[in-house]
């Protein structure tokens, strides 16, 4: 062989080579006076760097527990694992991000398309970090892990993952948490108008894997519309993507060609099922979205996110050094159950021309009784999976007498993949 | 059911249609192009963003069939003119395609666009059976029937298509003939990458009616497999591109009836169908191979 | 080619190839309204930011190289691999598979290395489903390796959703987590050992393929099947071989970064890493050692793009244009027009 890039080659060891010169120089700017060669975790860099960097960012609001992750914080970053105007699960996260930091007054760093690898999240966050920010917000489910390794790594850096529960890790961080919306809440009370709209009983639902949260909007959709109409019936199809198009088109014909007069999903890209109805004459029920404008005709209504307030609760926490004793240190997850949350962050859309006023009703009493706290303990009256629950051969998953949590649904509904009964469709 | 399924593997299997076509005329000119799936992408955009600005698909389209074949001049000038290897160039267009399309499709996501909407031919559409399979579609669709024997008229019946199929066979005699070979295949290359385009267009603004990144997802190399399916005959590449789509109609129709399937087990249907027409077919398709190609896969660069 | 005055040149032609797809990125970003150099700055302090950055630069070559040398071994042959993602991931369930079955009974070398022959095995089992094909039936390989990775991506998702689910994962679908007596060690920072395995793997590759019988054989094979065959070459199982040689390589690569890196099995473990290393295998045109440099300067763009993201506002999308016009430049101009053999000429 001849070996005429040898060229190349050289290029690439000088390339090489000046990054190993510039890395030493970074760390031995970071590791002043510390032992540089012996440190066996870069971590102790990092935080010195970082920490060095909010000091001079942010000197003049020093909070009180300035020890504590966030505490003081003028830059936070955010994670999207698509583009951050999808007309979806991304956008939403994206703007809500944009107006906490016009209402907080922080800075806010954004990256967008990151995936959900270890070895391509966490670069980005280090990368966040080392522009000074100690508040990050990996925003897609499967950011979990490496948000995991860089709140590790990194104590005075505030970690809070969307989507995923802190409570399956072994141990605990100080500087992490998870949050989420109860989104199968508002998908109970579209459920309920679908239910009532539909005509012929059927309506299908067209979504990506059988993971907790998709699990529990198929059901809750299904009870909810069983609620208004006994003999309402969810034929459920996985397109095994969260954004395949030309697949969630054909899916949404085969849900018609079966007589699903209403579509609705859980996809990161919505736009397609809902045009596929209203083409076909059928019905729309949205999510992560209001997409009514795309179904003039058939919309009945959807979910839409609206996480500003809890974006903005949260990043306050952390900045005024609160965060290890917040419920945002946790499992944290916010919907109408709980009684005393002065905001949600997943609401249900405004209604289409083709519910009526009973229906509406009907939903409004069943948003009421969500809420509603009679008992003053905190936790709405309602719970829509309160048990018996059976599945659809008829065992039962969640038992008599048994109120499921948020936190508790994602073990229920989502270790054991099921259906309820009324839902058709296969399962793994 | 069979009906259900077969209505879903023409919606389906439009753009793959276009794409396998298009790749058939390539081939038989003795060029590759994987980079079938990046003119996909580029038409699909190219013809949603126009679709958007002027509210007309049909200019829509044009600007698709125009962005599926600039991205295919850019293999063109890299294997033909430059000599470069046809599998790695035509993946390293797909990577481009995917990297343009994204960068200039963002503001279009959120976009709606005015859709080729379906038309019923009177009364050929309410014919039973057959009715809902053919005669209740797109315009892109229809064209897509005329396309498959066009592009069968195109190698067999016409002076081009013989140079382009001398091309893949014996580019020297082509040569002693005073034709250039390398311009032949310039134009098979153009004529390939136009109709993956064209393919796209149908997969945005007819089928999925959306723009979203990397939304052909694959359709574009499933193209270049069928076309060993159809042993390079453009009339049997409708059948492979059905074939395909019909497999994921098929799955979905499991799906939906509650087969006691794992969803990943049935979602590799459509994969293992194509595979296993091909172990089936290749042997004896190898000899409906372009001779030319078979240099396709010389890696031997250094 | 003519000798003497055109060396000059024809050494320089991939700088001059990186350094035109460098200004054409640029003219890209001007376009877009971005400053270029305002972007080039952003992606080098992403790299060179500290210890830690420049680890990633390493992590991050390890798969883009073993699914590079999995192209390169079947390549010698004639043959193409476009299945190294497929492969990745094949590789990190055998070593799963292998742990789970080990059950942490054995010491840490040992299981690292079990994990990694298993690994290996998966994966040249996998690739050999497409070797099969191809000399069963005469099935294109690059074909059949292509479809093979959705495939793959599915009997990861089977697993992760079903039998593998960790119970104590609250219902995601992962697998469970890997012991430290399980995954492979650390250097600094996130950097493993995997990266020395992956060099050591090339310079291997390069050994083999130079010195042995077998690689002599596979360059017969690729150069000129027809003279192969009347040498006496069983040219069937050489290719076979190759293809598996290959698959082995990527799966290596799945088991590093399983145990290096992710330490558990997800769904979206591995981010296009298989198709990265055809990228970095045509860079170099298929030289092993080479190879490392075209990895490691990917790692450095991959590594380096996050600085567009965050620093500069860009698209994810222009780091994959960037790697794209890399790989068409070098293809396109970086060697002199190959003689016109064939018809591919």
């Amino acid at each position: 062989m001849k070996l005429p890039t040898t060229q190349l080659t050289r290029l690439l060891a000088l390339l090489l080579a000046f990054g190993l010169v510039a890395a030493a120089c970074g760390g031995s700017d970071a590791e002043d006076g510390s032992d540089a060669g012996s440190s066996t975790d870069s971590s102790e860099e990092a935080t010195d760097d970082s920490a060095a960097d909010s000091t001079d960012d942010g000197g003049e609001d020093a909070a009180a527990d300035s020890d504590a992750c966030g505490a003081g914080a003028t830059t936070v970053g955010f994670l999207y694992v698509g583009p951050k105007d999808d007309f979806g699960y991304n956008q939403a996260a994206y703007e809500a991000a944009v107006a906490m930091g016009e209402s907080t007054g922080v800075e806010v760093l954004h990256a967008e398309n990151v995936p959900e690898t270890i070895e391509d999240a966490v670069p980005v966050m280090e990368d966040m970090i080392a522009q000074g920010a100690t508040i990050l917000f990996p925003t897609s489910y499967g950011h979990f892990q490496p948000a995991v390794e860089v709140a590790a790594a990194h104590p005075d850096v505030c970690v809070v993952h969307q989507g995923q529960l802190e409570s399956s890790l072994d141990e605990p961080l100080d500087n992490l948490g998870t949050y989420f919306a109860s989104v199968f809440e508002p998908v109970y009370l579209a459920g309920i108008a679908a239910g009532s709209v539909t005509e012929s009983n059927t309506m299908g639902y067209i979504y990506a894997f059988p993971i907790p949260q998709t699990l529990q909007n198929i059901n809750a959709f299904a009870l909810g519309a069983q609620s208004v109409n006994p003999d309402a019936e969810v034929i459920a199809v996985s397109t095994a993507d969260w954004c395949d198009p030309a697949k969630q088109a054909q899916a949404a014909q085969t849900l018609l060609d079966q007589g699903a007069d209403v579509l609705t999903q859980h996809q990161d890209c919505t736009k397609t099922i809902i045009e596929t109805a209203e083409a076909a004459g059928a019905y729309s029920v949205g999510y992560h979205y209001d997409a009514s404008e795309l179904a003039p005709e058939g919309w009945i209504t959807g979910s839409d996110w609206a996480w500003t307030p809890l974006y903005v609760d949260i990043v306050e926490t952390m900045i005024a050094g609160e965060f290890v004793a917040s419920p945002y240190n946790g499992d944290y997850r916010i919907g109408y159950q709980d009684a005393d949350a002065p905001f949600v962050a997943f609401e249900p859309s405004e209604f289409g021309a083709v519910v009526d006023d009973d229906t509406k009703a009907a939903v409004a009493d069943a948003l009421a009784s969500l809420t509603a706290d009679e008992d003053g303990d905190g936790v709405g009256d309602f719970n829509i999976f309160a048990g018996p629950i059976s599945d659809r051969d008829g065992e039962v998953r969640i038992p008599d007498g048994t109120a499921p949590t948020y936190t508790e649904l994602d073990e229920l509904m989502g270790f054991a993949s099921w259906f309820v009964a009324g839902v058709e469709g296969s399962l793994e | 059911m069979i009906e259900a399924i077969l209505v879903g593997a023409v919606r389906g299997g439009t753009s793959i249609v276009y794409a396998t076509v298009g790749e058939t005329i390539t081939e038989r000119s003795g060029v590759l192009n994987l980079g079938t799936e990046g003119s996909m992408l580029a038409g699909a955009l190219a013809a949603y963003a126009i679709g958007v600005e002027t509210g007309s698909p049909w200019l829509g389209a044009v600007a698709g069939l125009v962005a599926g074949l600039a991205l295919s001049l850019v293999h063109a000038l890299l294997v033909i003119t430059r000599g470069a290897n046809q599998v790695a160039t035509g993946l390293a267009v797909t990577f481009l395609g995917i990297g343009l399309t994204s960068l200039y499709g963002q503001g279009y996501v959120s976009q709606g666009v005015v859709p080729f909407e379906s038309v019923a031919i009177p009364g050929l559409a309410d014919l039973p059976f057959l009715g809902p399979i053919l005669f209740d579609h797109d315009p892109l669709t229809y064209l897509s029937f005329a396309i498959v024997p066009a592009a069968w008229w195109l190698l067999y019946r016409t002076g081009l298509g013989l140079r382009i199929r001398a091309a893949g066979e014996r580019p020297d005699v082509l040569s002693t003939m005073g034709t250039s070979p390398a311009r032949v295949r310039w134009t098979a290359v153009a004529i390939g990458g136009a109709l993956a385009g064209l393919g796209g267009a149908q997969l945005a603004t007819a089928f999925a009616r959306t723009w979203s990144e990397d939304m052909v997802a694959g359709k574009g190399f499933i193209a270049v497999a069928l076309v060993i399916f159809a042993g390079w005959n453009p009339l049997l590449t409708i059948a492979g591109a059905y074939l395909f789509s019909g497999a994921v109609a098929f799955e979905l129709e499991l799906q939906a009836r509650g087969a006691g399937i794992s969803i990943f087990v049935l979602d590799a249907i459509p994969y293992l169908v194509v595979l296993a027409v091909l172990a089936l077919l290749s042997g004896r398709r190898r000899h409906a191979a372009p001779e030319s190609l078979d240099s396709v896969f010389d890696t031997g660069g250094a | 080619m003519n000798a003497g005055t055109k060396v000059g040149v024809n050494t320089l032609r991939p700088v001059l190839a990186v350094a035109a797809t460098l200004v054409v990125f640029a003219l890209l970003l001007v376009v877009n309204g971005s400053d270029p150099v305002a972007g080039y700055q952003a992606m080098w302090s992403s790299v060179t930011r500290d210890a830690n950055s420049f680890g990633d630069v390493l992590v991050r070559l390890t798969p883009y190289l073993l699914a590079a040398l999995a192209v390169i071994v079947p390549a010698r042959a004639g043959l193409f691999n476009i299945g190294g993602e497929g492969q990745l991931l094949i590789g990190a369930v055998g070593s799963m598979a292998m742990a789970n079955a080990l059950g942490q009974a054995l010491p840490r070398t040992l299981t690292l290395v079990l994990m990694a022959s298993a690994a290996m095995l998966a994966a040249a089992l996998w690739a050999g489903i497409a070797a099969v094909m191809r000399e069963t039936t005469g099935t294109n390989e690059g074909i059949s390796t292509l479809l093979l990775n959705y495939v793959a991506l599915l009997v990861l998702g089977w697993l992760v959703f079903g039998r593998w689910k960790d119970p104590a994962a609250t219902g995601f679908p992962r697998s469970r987590v890997l012991e430290d007596s399980e995954s492979l060690p650390i250097l600094w920072g996130r950097v493993h050992v995997g990266f020395i395995v992956a060099i050591v793997a090339a310079v291997a590759v390069w050994a083999v393929l130079r010195w042995s019988r077998w690689g002599f054989d596979l360059r017969v094979l690729g150069g000129n099947p027809e003279a192969a065959r009347r040498a006496g070459l069983r040219s069937g199982r050489l290719a076979t071989s190759a293809l598996m040689a290959g698959g082995a390589l990527a799966g290596l690569g799945g088991m590093l970064q399983m145990a290096g890196v992710e330490n558990q099995l997800r769904q979206s473990m591995m981010a296009g890493y298989g198709f990265t290393g055809i990228l970095a295998a045509w860079m170099v045109r298929q030289h092993p050692i080479q190879a490392i440099g075209s990895a490691a300067l990917l790692a450095v763009i991959a590594v380096g793009g996050n600085g567009l993201k965050i620093r500069a506002g860009l698209s994810a999308a222009s780091v994959s244009i960037l790697m794209a016009l890399l790989l068409l430049a070098i293809l396109g101009w970086g060697q002199a027009r190959p003689g016109r053999k064939g018809a591919s000429a």
